[in-house]
């Protein structure tokens, strides 16, 4: 389950960035070969990278990519130290809730509500939002797991473990 | 107010400590610090909403395309050509492999734009060469740290795009040109420093290099720097905007990686994922940290620093040296894009009622911070280089003493001489 998730995750990631590239090459080629700058794909591009830095976020927290401050973990016995990582990953799990899926979902539901328009696609910016809520389940699935493993026995090793084999893919 | 900021600080703290990821630290303080204020859902809903209204902008959209750019140009031999072009112009002087190291720094980070990649590739090419010619690890990777934030401030640089954003007034493009003197001026020191050290320790020269070999060096080198070139050129003369610079970069990038077979389609998908990751961790920092800028001017606590700051005195010498001071100990345990956001609109009001120029603040912050990047606990620079070398931190600490002291003189004169960060800009009319 979690192996599919970083799978199609990855996937759309690297397909949104894909995307990006191309949009803003496409811009500049319009603008210089063809004359007629597009209004469209500087917002298409905008929109994408909100979409890539949110869900990239949570396949950062998978990867374990985010910067974090170590000195006091590091002085600690490795029972004292799970019980830190249980607690940082607790932190993670509010945030991502209350802000990203309660405080996300709430302004998708207004701007959707308001009938929000974009200026270029005329699309709802609802949708542009929903990154907010999606992102905040991702990562609070991500830290459950992250959890769920440091409570195995093993918890330390089965970790790495599975770290590995998310940077190896 | 008063409860708000003590809320703020010591949630902060206390997250930072606990190994919470800087960037949910930042945002969890802002969402304590809003609650105090205001009801629970508006709380949370204006949280998400300044953190997804501060992505929404085209002029950060050039920070996912300088890293892809920076890490195509990472994996290939980019920095291999650059260090033999360095090694053939300097390697003869006194301390040869160390100059050869910042030089090699200085143009990766000018090209890549990021310091960790410049430490880290540089670095574990030097690395393993100046250690087998007898220079001690901790002084070779001190080297490669310290020289390696100089492409912060030598561009493309994606802090500058930051300040530019933090700031709201000063263009990405005088920014760009603002760097180079400070950055080559910090790099100088570095090099005066490093060549004291290593005579003094007796760290052996390089052979000297005909000509001939120089400029077959440079020829194969020039692929790479005629990136610059196209960028900043394009950027400067107006033809481009920041981001489509950073887009033609890539390109061009990938171009060159596959013209030297460097890069095959099916590393492809890696090296994208690997850029959304660091953008990624790069953008939710810059999201939250523009959510703790907007709570905290919701609760007027920039005036209230600012009333402080004139407070001590009245005296633009003094008043930029507090700030120095603030900064270089904000920068030890905090990185550089949350410090310039969250400091930037609470500084940059007093001092340009002083008669600082944003532009000369905006470089002025950047190579103070640069400092930080190279000192613990959150260095992230100096963690990388020690990485890249197998080190510990420790023994890397004590040879950066001096450099930090190079730095600091640089830093002492980029404040109080403007000049340096102003003169070409100005000359460029931007």
């Amino acid at each position: 389950m979690t192996r599919m998730i970083d799978r199609a995750l990855g996937v759309l990631l690297v397909g949104l960035m894909s995307l990006m590239v191309l949009t803003v090459s496409w811009q500049v080629a319009t603008r210089y070969l063809l004359n007629s700058p597009s209004s469209y794909t500087e917002e298409l591009a905008t929109y994408l990278l909100i979409w890539i830095s949110l869900l990239g976020a949570a396949y950062a927290l998978r990867v374990r990519a985010h910067l974090g401050l170590d000195i006091l973990m590091r002085r600690l016995r490795a029972d004292r130290r799970r019980s830190m990582r249980m607690v940082a990953h607790g932190v993670i799990i509010a945030f991502s809730l209350v802000v990203l899926v309660f405080g996300g979902g709430w302004l998708v539901y207004v701007t959707l509500d308001l009938n929000q328009l974009s200026a270029a696609f005329q699309v709802p910016v609802g949708y542009v939002y929903l990154a907010l809520p999606l992102s905040g389940l991702l990562m609070t699935y991500y830290s459950a797991v992250a959890m769920y493993n440091l409570l195995q026995p093993k918890g330390g090793r089965a970790l790495a473990a599975a770290d590995n084999q998310v940077l190896e893919t | 107010m008063g409860l708000a900021i003590v809320v703020l600080v010591a949630s902060f703290l206390v997250l930072l400590l606990l190994d919470v990821p800087v960037a949910y630290s930042i945002g969890m303080a802002t969402l304590l610090t809003m609650v105090v204020a205001v009801d629970f859902v508006p709380a949370a809903s204006t949280t998400a909403q300044r953190l997804a209204t501060g992505l929404d902008s085209f002029t950060l959209l050039a920070i996912p395309f300088f890293i892809l750019a920076g890490n195509l140009m990472g994996r290939g031999g980019i920095a291999r050509r650059l260090i033999a072009f360095a090694r053939a112009l300097i390697g003869a002087l006194p301390g040869g492999l160390a100059l050869v190291n910042i030089i090699a720094c200085m143009l990766f980070g000018a090209i890549s734009g990021s310091s960790i990649a410049a430490a880290a590739a540089i670095g574990s090419v030097m690395h393993p060469k100046m250690t087998e010619s007898g220079y001690a690890p901790g002084f070779s990777t001190a080297v490669n740290v310290s020289s390696a934030t100089t492409g912060l401030l030598i561009p493309p640089s994606n802090v500058l795009i930051v300040y530019s954003l933090a700031s709201g007034t000063v263009s990405v493009a005088a920014l760009f040109v603002a760097g180079y003197l400070p950055g080559i001026l910090i790099g100088g020191f570095l090099m005066a420093v490093t060549a004291f050290v290593a005579s003094r320790k007796g760290y052996g020269k390089g052979e000297r290099v005909p000509l001939g070999e120089v400029l077959r060096h440079l020829l194969s080198a020039l692929p790479s720097l005629t990136l610059i070139v196209v960028v900043i050129g394009g950027i400067v003369a107006g033809i481009f905007t920041a981001t489509e610079a950073a887009a033609i970069a890539v390109l061009y990038a990938l171009v060159l990686v596959a013209l030297y077979r460097e890069v095959r389609l099916r590393d492809l998908p890696g090296i994208l994922l690997g850029s959304v990751t660091t953008t990624a961790v790069v953008m939710l920092l810059i999201g939250t940290s523009l959510a703790l800028s907007w709570v905290l001017s919701f609760e007027d606590i920039p005036q209230t620093i600012a009333g402080t700051l004139v407070a001590i005195s009245e005296s633009r010498i003094v008043v930029l040296l507090v700030i120095n001071l603030l900064l270089l100990l904000v920068g030890t345990f905090m990185d550089m894009t949350p410090a310039i956001l969250i400091f930037t609109p609470i500084f940059l009001p007093v001092v340009t009622g002083m008669g600082v120029d944003p532009l000369h603040f905006g470089i002025l912050m950047v190579a103070n911070l640069c400092i930080g990047l190279c000192t613990p606990p959150v260095g992230t620079v100096l963690f990388a280089g020690a990485g890249v070398s197998g080190i510990p931190v420790s023994t890397v600490v004590r040879p950066l003493a001096p450099l930090y002291v190079a730095m600091l003189i640089a830093l002492l004169l980029i404040t109080f001489v403007p000049a340096i960060t102003v003169v070409l800009p100005r000359l460029l009319g931007l």
